[in-house]
């Protein structure tokens, strides 16, 4: 099970992103219906297609074993999906004052928490079992990382976050919590 | 399309044909007109009670409505095995809509028709249940003849007839009546065992035609008797037989205690279907039956029928029947609901907390159940998939229309029920109001439905399964989810959605072009790829096609796609269109904009740009597989020039192919459209090549060509300013101003810089200019890549005046020419750059809007920025401007006496050089000038400037600089030159020992011109002509001295003939030594020119390395006193020197004296060298040497002559020789002494005398002080004073003249020396 992390600016730009890949179970079962897709066609549209759709997660059955489908567009789709729940994420922002928002939204397989600081920067996490604890101490601890990292005078709200100490703080806390 | 209607399992479906040769207007009118029947009331329907048919009919005064749908597309086939599950699905009758052509008639009319269904349906398929035929009449009706019953399923009306609409009405009805008739006998069949056994066989099951099931014909038996009564009832009737008591359980039940009965019913009901022998349970049929019974819109008898099945499936899962059964009951809920608010029904709620809980937990269970279905049948998968999709539509649509209704009401059962045109946007949302976020809110508020509610409720509905479906419902399944997102604010999400249907749509063109390439196998694969397009009406091509075929294109639909693309692309922070379309033919003038306040580096990123690239990659593929060639290259320029920071390199390159392909393709194909220019600002300055120095004009005032008063001659000072660093002559003069010639080539550098990872390819590249016309070419720039790079533009001015160059007019490959502005770099124009772009960076890190409310486009309305404002942008920019004068004449140097452009010359040296100048302009050049420049003025003008000389130094390097140049030249040369002519100039030259390098500039200009108005100015040209200057020192002259001359009869000396034989004693010596320190031998002359002399010269032949002397009598003079007494004049006239104050008046006096005497001894020696064996001969200077007190007083002719002579007592000479006197010792002798005056005034003097040695001399009277007395000027004085030598040897007398008063040094008017030699005889 893998989980995605986006740290968006206010102007939804990612300036920090990172993909943990969990040891805790899925707890989620597919639908009898996302089973034995039809063998699609072939044209890059429907490539786009098959990966929003979210069809490429689900395991592929042909002859050789299992293959995951359209899985070079897995990145992208899960970007999409980040980028879409931000709807719900700032319209939840605008009527509650809570900064950790659980479990805010779920699109496909995926359920999405949200963490907002008050400079209005963002934390996406895209994860498919429930874990709000873990969750939830997983985002201060990033919160904290963020917070001494935008200590640094030339650091704005825009700049990508480049430095190594930080992303190995955010494993770390990932490989705990997660 | 279909439209997912929440209430779409209560519509009766009613196709819409067009039958025969109907255009399409007409026919979407007729469809129009008969879609205006969104309901019929029960109460309208003609009643056929015959037997089995009567058991849907409505009682006759029933209030109840039948609602109608009216597609104009049947279902596709697969979906057939829905058929008896969800009837609602399918058009249950079919009308055929023609129109009456005369020519065409009836009975072939009503054929075609019936043609057409079979077409749209298999033969034995159940639905549709009945099927008529409109013929509309047009024109007058002459066919009227024609009209009547004759012809069963066929309606003519005509085009005469009133009130059409009213007709229509009973048409329909009449239809309606058929269709619930046909319900009846469909239900009889599945009543039967069999129809059950088929009706439970598999999953989905589809039953055979009716004729092959046997007729029940116990049921045809006991249904005879029925009394039709029962039937309009609806209530399954107590007296109707055990077999068909299937639609018994609930016969005693009235609408208003239905739900306690049934209860109880349900076990006999089971009971006595087993006792019949049946299978299967008869849930299915019961739900069937619920499905029919809404249809009919009998609710209150679906309601029980829905109620019983599900009570048999909760024994027997059956989880699909179930879930269809709950959404039938789901919207029966609303029926009731929307009847009620139309007041037909006397009903209740309306007061709970969330009235549609009820309905919305229902549709959340057989969402749940659809979901959990386990499939076992492939061909299923696509159906279970699209019903549960529906389900959840079903779902999403109630909180939603109950959601913008502004909750539970009327309005949003009509939004549920009949949705109108524009089903996915409620009447109580904008366009809009989709961005309003208070809006949207308000309306949660109001219906208690929060947005993400509804929004988590349609996520549901997209999964894999979507790729169970076919394109079709796929595609419909997403337009809805869309929508719902869309009217929601949700535009993200929306954007997703949209992503995916357009890869929908896409496919199915790819998908469907590649079937097309199948077939016309010989096209080339890139033709293939341009032909075809999205409808491309594709005609026949012939298979050994050698020739290009182009297949008309319809574009139609294109443009939405490109519409939704844009959209789409906006939302994730892209401008699709920032680089707009102009059409060439309209707008040829370039659009104006000031480029230096993009500053592309500033901008804010916005948006995901791992996101951006990717739909940007897909837009551009989209418009490419249209194809659309210039939406192709506006996406992909688009994208370039605003998402160029976070484009990979890769990317940028593809870009710009593709979008150099596609305009070339679009204009291949006729497309006068283009793009304006896209870039940003590639000009970073534009510079003015400066003219070669030959070239360049100089403005100069007409007064200048006036003779001027005495003047300080400018070379002495270097220019009029004294200070050598002047910080604003460059700001004060004029910076902006270059002077540049009338028809004249001009050179402007233009400094361009490309961003980009590509080559950048400008089609043309030309100044703008304002002002005096200005004629260029445009020149064609490829910029490489990701550098700066410099062009070179030149042009003419073809008229005197200003030329102002604002900017350069750019145009990209196959753009629209556009004129980017480059101001000067003025202080102001920086300071106002650097004000800006502090504000905007002061800005940068601050965010007020996030989110989508912060796209960058819209940035600049939102907030208008105080800092930003406060700059100030009224600021007329000032661009670089050239003053173009008339033409010019031009010279140039034709040829030099001088070779290698060397001289070398021997310290003072005088020679020549010719200089040819040739006039190769069309103007004459009627003024010429020469100045000249050498190494030496320089240095020395900087000594000079210092002033820190004294002034004797000063004076001679004045001296210097004026009386000795390196070059010279006589004014009277110069002449004018005719075009082509050709004018010898001669130029002196004078060896100075340490000049390197000189110059030779010749001014000229052309001042006679024929214009009406006296100029004011003129201008000059310049023509320079430097020449590196060697100059040998070869002569040293050292220790010049100046001796008292002494004359002795026996000398022998050489030059003694020169001398003077008379007045000895008012000459002097002046000698010289001359070293020559060169390898060649020299003859020095010094020759003398003095006025009361006679001219004489003294050579001398000095060989290398030797020293010679040189020595020439020299007449003594005596120069004023006014003379001497004048200060030492400065060359120029510079008020800041000051005088030496440090010397006292005497010695000051004595200074001016010495500086006087030698400037007259100068003036009398003429020294002249001339090389042996050679021609070279010049001057020898002087100047070098320095005088002395004792020369200066030998040379001087003394103001009191003393002459002394010694007499014998017998007043006889005494014996003298030599220049000595031998007198007798022990004898007497007279010593003479005569003092004249040789002063131009008269003097008072005494007379010293000294005698050495004196103790050997007697004498008479005293020695000191004698007084002369007052002597007249030129008058003479004698003294005698007798004196005895009273040893032998040799004794001199000393006189000296003196003046009264006074140190002892300044007395002394004059002296005399007197030599005598004792000796024995």
């Amino acid at each position: 099970m893998s989980l995605h992390l986006f740290v968006l600016s206010p102007s939804d730009t990612p300036i920090y992103s990172l993909t943990h890949h969990s040891t805790k179970p899925v707890t989620n079962v597919p639908s009898p219906l996302a089973s034995n897709l039809p063998a699609w066609s072939t044209s890059a549209f429907a490539g786009t297609l098959t990966a929003l759709s979210g069809a490429s997660s689900v395991p592929h059955h042909t002859t050789g074993g299992t293959v995951r489908m359209g899985g070079g567009q897995d990145r992208h789709v899960i970007q999409m999906i980040a980028n879409a729940s931000l709807d719900v994420v700032e319209d939840v922002m605008r009527k509650e004052n809570t900064m950790y928002l659980k479990s805010v939204d779920k699109f496909n397989e995926w359920t999405i928490s949200a963490f907002i600081t008050p400079g209005n920067t963002k934390f996406v996490l895209l994860h498919e079992s429930k874990n709000d604890d873990g969750i939830k101490s997983f985002f201060m601890d990033v919160w904290e990382l963020y917070v001494k990292t935008m200590l640094n005078p030339f650091h704005t709200a825009h700049t990508i976050i480049r430095s190594g100490v930080f992303d190995a703080r955010v494993r770390q806390s990932a490989k705990k919590y997660l | 399309m279909d439209t997912h209607v929440f209430a779409s399992l209560a519509h009766v479906k009613i196709l819409l044909v067009p039958v025969g040769s109907i255009s399409q207007p007409t026919f979407d009118k007729y469809v129009t007109e008969i879609r205006n029947f969104e309901s019929i009331r029960l109460g309208d329907i003609p009643v056929d009670s015959k037997d089995e048919r009567a058991r849907f009919m409505p009682n006759p005064l029933s209030t109840g409505h039948l609602h109608l749908s009216f597609p104009t597309c049947p279902p596709p086939t697969s979906h057939i095995p829905l058929s008896l599950l969800r009837p609602s699905h399918f058009p249950l009758a079919v009308i055929g809509i023609a129109s009456c052509a005369p020519e065409d008639t009836l009975p072939s009319v009503l054929a075609q028709f019936h043609g057409t269904l079979l077409d749209l349906f298999p033969a034995d398929f159940i639905f549709p249940l009945a099927r008529s035929c409109f013929v509309f009449e047009e024109g007058d009706g002459h066919n009227s003849t024609n009209l009547g019953d004759g012809l069963p399923g066929l309606a003519v009306i005509p085009s005469m007839m009133g009130n059409k609409k009213i007709y229509l009405g009973t048409l329909i009805a009449d239809l309606c009546s058929n269709v619930l008739g046909e319900f009846g006998v469909l239900v009889q069949a599945l009543e039967s065992p069999l129809g059950n056994e088929y009706l439970n066989s598999s999953l989905l099951p589809i039953l055979p035609p009716l004729s092959e099931l046997p007729t029940p014909l116990i049921g045809n038996r006991i249904r005879d008797p029925l009394p039709p009564l029962s039937s309009h009832n609806s209530v399954p009737d107590m007296s109707k037989s055990g077999f068909t008591l299937a639609s018994s359980p609930t016969m005693k039940r009235t609408s208003s205690a239905g739900h306690r009965q049934s209860t109880l019913t349900i076990p006999a009901s089971k009971k006595r279907l087993s006792s019949i022998g049946a299978v299967s349970s008869p849930g299915r049929l019961f739900k069937v039956l619920g499905d029919f019974f809404t249809l009919a819109g009998r609710t209150e008898d679906a309601c029980i029928w829905y109620t019983e099945s599900l009570q048999l499936f909760r024994a027997t899962p059956d989880p699909v029947w179930q879930a269809s059964a709950l959404e039938g009951l789901a919207t029966i809920s609303i029926l009731d609901s929307w009847s009620a608010g139309h007041g037909l029904q006397t009903s209740t709620s309306a007061t709970t907390r969330d009235p549609w809980g009820d309905v919305a937990d229902k549709l959340t269970q057989a969402t749940a159940m659809y979901y959990k279905t386990p499939v076992a049948d492939m061909d299923h998968h696509s159906l279970v998939a699209y019903l549960y999709c529906c389900c959840v539509l079903r779902h999403s649509s109630l909180l939603f229309s109950v959601w913008s209704a502004k909750g539970w009401g009327p309005l949003a059962f009509t939004t549920m029920l009949q949705p109108g045109t524009t089903p996915y946007l409620p009447p109580t949302i904008s366009h809009e109001d989709r961005t309003s976020w208070s809006h949207l809110e308000r309306l949660s508020s109001i219906s208690g439905i929060s947005r993400i509610s509804i929004a988590s409720v349609i996520a549901q509905a997209h999964g894999p399964w979507l790729l169970h479906l076919d394109a079709r419902e796929r595609i419909g399944v997403l337009e809805a989810v869309a929508a719902f997102y869309s009217c929601l604010g949700f535009r993200r999400k929306e954007a997703y959605i949209l992503r995916e249907v357009l890869g929908c749509i896409l496919d199915l063109i790819v998908c469907g072009r590649d079937e097309d390439g199948i077939a016309r196998a010989s096209y080339s694969p890139d033709e293939g790829t341009q032909t075809s397009a999205t409808n491309a009406a594709l005609s026949p091509v012939p298979n050994d096609a050698q020739v290009g075929v182009r297949v008309n294109e319809s574009t139609e639909g294109n443009h939405s796609i490109l519409k939704l693309l844009a959209y789409l692309c906006k939302v994730l922070g892209i401008e699709l269109d920032a680089v707009r379309f102009i059409d060439v033919d309209s707008t040829s003038a370039s659009t104006c904009g000031n480029g230096l306040d993009d500053d592309c580096q500033l901008r804010e990123p916005f948006g995901w740009p791992e996101l951006q690239i990717g739909v940007v990659r897909e837009a551009v593929a989209v418009a490419e597989a249209l194809p659309d060639y210039l939406a192709v290259a506006q996406f992909a320029l688009s994208s370039l020039k605003t998402l160029q920071d976070v484009l990979e390199l890769g990317d940028q390159y593809h870009f710009y192919t593709t979008s150099a392909r596609a305009l070339l393709t679009a204009r291949r194909r006729g497309d006068t459209r283009s793009m304006e220019y896209w870039t940003g600002n590639p000009i970073s300055g534009i510079s003015l090549v400066p003219l070669p120095l030959i070239r360049l004009p100089n403005e100069k005032p007409m007064s200048a060509l006036r003779p001027r008063s005495s003047e300080v001659n400018p070379i002495l000072t270097g220019g009029k300013n004294p200070f050598l660093y002047n910080p604003r002559q460059a700001a004060f003069g004029q910076p902006s101003q270059t002077m540049v010639v009338q028809n004249e080539v001009l050179e402007f550098v233009i400094e361009l810089q490309n961003p980009y990872c590509f080559d950048l390819e400008l089609d043309s590249l030309s100044l703008s200019t304002t002002g005096v016309p200005f004629e260029s070419t445009p020149t064609r720039v490829l910029i490489p890549a990701e550098s700066n790079y410099r062009v070179v533009v030149s042009g003419k001015a073809t008229q005197s005046g200003t030329l102002t160059i604002r900017g350069c007019i750019v145009q990209a490959f196959s753009g629209v020419p556009r004129e980017f502005i480059v101001p000067l770099a003025t202080d102001e124009e920086l300071e106002r750059q650097t004000r800006r772009r502090g504000a905007l960076q002061c800005e940068m890190g601050r965010s007020k809007y996030s989110g989508l409310d912060a796209f960058p486009w819209e940035k600049a309305q939102k907030r208008e920025s105080k800092q930003l404002a406060r700059s100030p942008s009224k600021l007329i920019p000032r661009f670089l401007e050239c003053k173009v004068v008339p033409e010019q004449p031009l010279l140039r140097i034709r040829r030099t006496s001088v070779t290698h452009g060397a001289l070398m010359l021997y310290d003072g040296e005088r020679s020549t050089i010719r200089l040819t100048v040739e006039n190769v302009s069309s103007l004459p050049v009627d003024f010429l000038r020469l100045v000249f420049d050498d190494s030496t003025i320089a240095p020395a003008q900087q000594v000079l400037a210092e002033g820190s000389l004294s002034t004797f130094d000063t004076y001679e390097t004045e001296y210097n600089l004026i009386h000795r140049p390196l070059f010279s030249w006589n004014e009277d040369e110069s002449r004018a030159i005719a075009p082509g002519g050709k004018l010898t100039l001669i130029v002196k030259c004078l060896g100075k020992v340490g000049c390197t390098s000189g110059t030779i500039h010749a001014t000229y200009a052309c001042i006679e011109r024929n214009s009406e108005t006296p100029l004011e100015v003129f201008h000059t040209r310049q023509l320079s002509y430097p020449l590196m200057v060697t100059v040998y020192h070869m002569l040293d002259c050292q220790a010049m001295d100046i001796l008292p001359l002494s004359l002795h009869d026996d000398d022998s000396r050489p030059g003694k003939s020169q001398l003077p034989m008379s007045d000895i004693s008012s000459w002097c010596l002046f000698s010289i030594e001359v070293r020559n320190s060169y390898g060649t031998p020299f003859e020095v002359t010094i020759e003398r020119v003095q006025k009361d002399a006679t001219s004489a010269k003294t050579s001398s032949i000095i060989a290398p390395g030797s020293t010679s002397r040189l020595v020439i009598p020299l007449r003594k003079f005596l120069l004023t006193q006014q003379h001497i007494s004048e200060t030492i004049p400065t060359l120029s006239d510079r008020q800041f020197v000051l005088t030496e104050s440090k010397l006292s008046d005497g010695e000051e006096r004595i200074q001016k004296e010495l500086f006087w005497y030698r400037e007259e001894l100068f003036k009398s020696l003429q020294c002249r060298w001339q090389e042996m064996g050679g021609i070279r001969s010049g001057d020898m200077s002087l100047r070098q040497q320095r005088m002395t007190m004792s020369m200066l007083n030998t040379l001087r002719t003394e103001t009191a002559r003393i002459d002394m002579s010694l007499l014998t007592f017998d007043e006889s000479e005494v014996l003298h020789r030599n220049g000595k006197y031998h007198p007798q010792a022990n004898e007497f002798v007279h010593l003479r002494i005569k003092i004249k005056n040789q002063y131009a005034s008269p003097l008072m003097l005494s007379l010293d005398l000294v005698m050495e040695p004196s103790e050997h001399v007697i004498y008479e009277g005293v020695l000191n002080d004698i007084p002369v007395g007052r002597l007249k000027s030129g008058a003479s004085f004698d003294i005698t004073i007798s004196l005895c030598f009273l040893a032998y040897g040799r004794f001199t007398i000393w006189a000296t003249a003196n003046t009264f008063g006074g140190k002892s040094r300044e007395r002394i008017q004059g002296s005399a020396q007197l030599t005598a030699v004792v000796m024995e005889r």
